[in-house]
């Protein structure tokens, strides 16, 4: 993972000292990704919510601790993602349906141009795979890690992680179309 | 590429709604923390409590001997010792239970008596407090105001779990497990499970959804989705158990018995089984899977991911430790010493020991525990 980028290091050094505006700039910078990985994962808008917020929150209360060196986002997605995936298989344990479609729904909402029925098609085909599959392929496909750093922060060997990605995206070109992958 | 603009673009519903609702509350609690004071702070309190380990690992040595006498008389406070607990050392609030009834310390040291209650444990914000009589569940205020009460026969170990708005309160009555929701209302015998040991039930932090651990009385460890009467995992049997806790990821889950540690990651089998006897208090230091261990007069730390590591010796005392909490910002740690009748706050090399704690809270004993509460009444 790289390292902390300047404005970055500035960002967590302030904020550790107390300075609002710092950590203002860091959920600016960190928020919207955190709660969009969380709510590809989860599948559910109030879940993703809660998840990205209580993770921001662990994150402040951790700052003192955190290491300046290295970037803050890959520290924040781990707790992200961990927790959306103990929430998804929680949801599952309780034998909910797996998927309140609002995701699709929301996909049928954006009805403008071509790209619709790809969102669709994606919301489809991500709602069909378990919560570990879309855990890494959201963490490879949208926060853009390698697998050696999903490996690091779902604490699974490099191998889970390659079978995963492999099997996830498999599903999805069945569900979505070769040319989307 | 395209998936990844797929997945950035894919429409979320609610997102500036829940932008907004989440700012408001990141920046509230942002306002409510703790600024770090000073760079030595900035240190690992791992690291810091090594230090404490190599003092007292030199004070173990027969050369060291006088090293520990000095340190011991030191914190025994015959003449450093402060006489009251004029404040705490670092933010929070400290929930002691005393013969007359629980009470709150605030940052300032100042105290209040919140009732005649027997224990008492924090709701997840600090917004309330759960307590006990006899045959009684009372909620009441940090000012001591009742919010509300359900009355059970042979109420123990009270626990508060949720998150902000949606909380629930698991107790026993009797060796049978029950749950009331944070309002006070639809008290129910928790999904039939079998009877409890006497081990208090611990709620999985962060909050949702309600996942409330229990040792039942053949010393099994039941993890049940609350709400669901669901059963999570359970796990096989282990002798004599004392205490449950979670590390505040909800990732570990300690079980501790007379005769061992045993840590659980997400499922019944257990991550590592380790012997050691007579750990009387274990809590996990937030942000993190370290403990801290109270076994007869030391406290050790061990990482519940490495629990067959050799332990670190961090303090040491004559007499038997009774319990330790971690202040909410994980730098100091509180030990309480009934032989000394003192509270000793440990942060590195600093040792903060108040003397008098069973006069100051009203006599009769030396009093328990209740925790060591988030900075402020935040919800």
């Amino acid at each position: 993972m790289p390292g902390a980028s300047r404005h970055e290091r500035a960002w967590v050094r302030g904020a550790r000292a107390g300075r609002a505006a710092d950590v203002e700039a860091l959920f600016r910078h960190h928020w919207p990704l955190a709660y969009r990985a969380a709510y590809l994962v989860v599948h559910d808008a109030a879940a993703a919510e809660d998840i990205a917020q209580e993770a921001f929150l662990a994150a402040l209360r951790a700052l003192d601790r955190f290491d300046r060196r290295r970037p803050f986002g890959p520290w924040l997605h781990r707790i992200v993602v961990n927790r959306a995936i103990d929430w998804a298989r929680a949801r599952t344990l309780r034998a909910e349906i797996s998927d309140d479609g609002t995701i699709e729904r929301a996909a049928a909402r954006e009805r403008a141009g071509s790209g619709d029925s790809d969102a669709r098609a994606l919301a489809a085909g991500l709602a069909a795979l378990s919560p570990e599959h879309r855990a890494v392929i959201v963490l490879r496909h949208l926060l853009e890690y390698t697998p050696g750093e999903i490996a690091e922060l779902l604490e699974l060997p490099r191998g889970t992680v390659n079978s995963r990605l492999r099997r996830g995206l498999d599903a999805l070109r069945k569900a979505v179309g070769e040319e989307l992958i | 590429m395209r998936l990844r603009d797929l997945l950035r673009e894919l429409p979320i519903p609610e997102q500036e709604e829940a932008r907004r609702r989440s700012h408001a509350v990141v920046r509230a609690a942002f306002a409510e923390r703790e600024p770090t004071p000073r760079r030595r702070h900035y240190l690992k309190p791992a690291l810091a409590l090594v230090a404490v380990a190599a003092v007292a690992a030199a004070a173990a040595s027969p050369p060291g001997r006088a090293v520990l006498g000095s340190l011991r008389k030191t914190v025994a406070g015959e003449k450093r010792a402060a006489p009251e607990l004029f404040s705490l050392p670092t933010g929070g609030r400290l929930l002691v239970s005393s013969s007359r009834g629980p009470w709150i310390v605030q940052a300032n040291g100042s105290r209040r008596l919140l009732g005649t209650y027997r224990e008492a444990a924090w709701s997840p914000h600090g917004k309330f407090v759960v307590a006990s009589r006899a045959d009684e569940v009372v909620a009441v205020t940090p000012k001591g105001d009742v919010h509300w009460t359900v009355p059970r026969p042979r109420v123990r170990f009270a626990r508060w779990g949720g998150n902000r708005v949606d909380t629930r309160v698991a107790y026993l009555s009797g060796r049978r497990l029950h749950m009331v929701a944070g309002d006070g209302t639809g008290d129910v015998d928790l999904c039939g499970e079998p009877a409890a040991a006497p081990v208090a039930p611990e709620w999985r932090p962060p909050g949702l959804p309600h996942v409330l651990a229990y040792a039942d009385a053949k010393g099994r460890v039941y993890v049940l989705d609350a709400d669901r009467c669901s059963l999570m995992w359970r796990s096989a049997r282990f002798a004599h158990p004392r205490a449950l806790r979670w590390s505040d990821d909800g990732r570990r889950l300690l079980l501790v018995t007379r005769d061992e540690l045993v840590a659980f990651g997400a499922r019944a089998r257990p991550l590592a089984v380790r012997p050691l006897r007579d750990v009387t208090d274990a809590t996990f230091r937030p942000g993190s899977h370290e403990l801290a261990l109270a076994r007869g007069g030391e406290v050790l730390a061990l990482s519940a991911d490495r629990l067959h590591a050799a332990p670190r010796r961090l303090f040491r005392v004559t007499g038997r430790i009774g319990q330790i909490a971690w202040s909410p910002n994980g730098r100091w740690l509180l030990v309480t010493w009934p032989a000394a009748d003192q509270f000793l706050f440990v942060h590195g090399r600093r040792i903060r020991a108040v003397s008098g704690i069973t006069r100051q809270f009203g006599g009769g004993g030396f009093p328990s525990l209740g925790g060591w509460c988030c900075s402020s009444q935040s919800g």
